[in-house]
């Protein structure tokens, strides 16, 4: 590495000092950089002073302190830079422990805001369990209960999967991939509700990584990682014999990661975060007189009327 | 040994008085101790091979330092100050590397 740098094996004549006082005009500045790194002064000067140095003995000794003075400068130029890398090195801690403090109070802040969503939304669904019928609010439980946006429990299964305890390479992490497979191999042996590190999952679930971590609906979970299914009986061998649940084995084997499966009973999985409204439209006023007459009209095309059984 | 003694009591002072660095010239801070270095070690080497003059050293170590700071001075006003003291460092770094390989050769005849 230090070859180029290295002017002795150029082959100038370096070992005798006596000739060095003899400049060459390098073609280029950076060859000449490399080949003499001596600033040419110091030997146009060796080569002014071989012939008279007597006559000049006053301003000898001037020169001998300034150049004392300069190297004091140097120390005291060296120690400045010192202090200034001392003082400045808590600056940068702090505020990168300042950071780390407001990722903290944010994520604190998200999970009150969180938790205020459930409990607003139970309220809701009480309020809504009262105002409907029997029928209808069963049938609005098991829409919600298959949509994954309200809370579930039963039997299923849970899966472990987890790092290579010395995960340094990509290959022995487990990769959202994985996670998105294991979910769909577990879909698609029955299961009715799944999910991953307690974030429920829904039909439109994201499940993907960004930056070394793995975003489940675009909140991040960490290893290791546990995805839990409610289904019928027969899912965790279905499960078992998928071909993902084969493709992870042989991952095991290669790079150390763990998976292991196991049936589990009373699991409960927390509902999915409310999905964003993005259409909507009133509902027909039960008013006998309007209805009447909008049935009797013929359809005027303006608005597509909800139908009968898309209700709920 | 006396220049050495001088550059050891500049570090002690340095240190004990701590001078205050006017903040407009601190960015300069770490390009002038590169500078400063440069002349330093080509000092040094001018030393063993013999011909070292005082005012060289002192000139040099001036225009060093004055020339690597206004460099990038005029870097920065020109939006391109990262780029010209990565320029600078490295020329410099290559002088001190090619002057110490050669005080290396001087100390030990390697």
């Amino acid at each position: 590495m230090s070859r180029p740098v290295d002017p002795g094996s150029a082959g100038d004549p370096e070992g005798t000092p006596a000739s060095k006082p003899e400049r060459h005009y390098a073609p280029d500045f950076l060859t000449q950089l490399f080949q003499d790194p001596l600033d040419p002064g110091y030997a146009d000067a060796a080569a002014g002073r071989s012939g008279d140095h007597e006559a000049r003995t006053w301003r000898w000794g001037t020169l001998r302190t300034l150049t004392l003075v300069t190297l004091v400068v140097t120390g005291m130029l060296f120690a400045m830079a010192y202090r200034k890398t001392v003082a400045e090195e808590p600056d940068r801690s702090q505020a990168r422990a300042g950071l780390i403090a407001q990722i903290h109070e944010r994520e604190k802040d998200a999970d009150d805001l969180a938790r205020r969503t459930e409990q607003l939304r139970r309220e809701v669904s009480a309020a809504r369990s009262a105002a409907l019928t029997d029928t209808e609010a069963i049938r609005l439980r098991e829409l919600e209960a298959v949509t994954g946006f309200g809370r579930v429990s039963g039997d299923g299964v849970v899966v472990r999967v987890a790092d290579a305890p010395d995960a340094e390479s990509a290959n022995s992490r487990v990769l959202d991939i994985d996670l998105q497979k294991i979910a769909n191999a577990l879909w698609s042996a029955g299961a009715e509700a799944i999910a991953i590190n307690g974030q429920r999952l829904t039909s439109t679930s994201t499940i993907r990584s960004a930056g070394g971590t793995i975003l489940v609906d675009f909140r991040p979970v960490t290893g290791p990682y546990e995805v839990t299914a409610i289904g019928p009986r027969q899912m965790e061998r279905e499960f078992s014999a998928s071909e993902t649940a084969g493709v992870m084995r042989r991952v095991v084997q290669v790079y150390g990661i763990s998976f292991e499966i196991a049936d589990a009973d009373d699991l409960t999985l927390p509902a999915a975060a409310e999905p964003q409204l993005r259409y909507a439209e009133p509902l027909v006023t039960p008013d006998p007189t309007e209805s009447g007459a909008a049935n009797g009209s013929p359809p005027t095309g303006a608005s597509p009327r909800p139908s009968s059984s898309g209700g709920g | 040994m006396i220049p050495v003694l001088a550059l050891v009591a500049g570090i002690v002072l340095g240190l004990y008085l701590d001078p205050a660095v006017p903040a407009p010239l601190l960015p300069y801070l770490p390009i002038a101790v590169v500078a400063a270095l440069d002349a330093v070690f080509g000092g040094i080497r001018a030393k063993l091979d013999g011909i070292f003059d005082d005012k060289q050293f002192v000139i040099s170590f001036i225009s060093n330092v004055l020339v690597a700071g206004l460099i990038v001075y005029l870097g920065d006003q020109l939006g391109v100050g990262g780029q010209l003291s990565t320029g600078v460092v490295v020329v410099l770094g290559v002088r001190i590397f090619g002057n110490v390989a050669a005080i290396r050769r001087h100390l030990f005849r390697a």
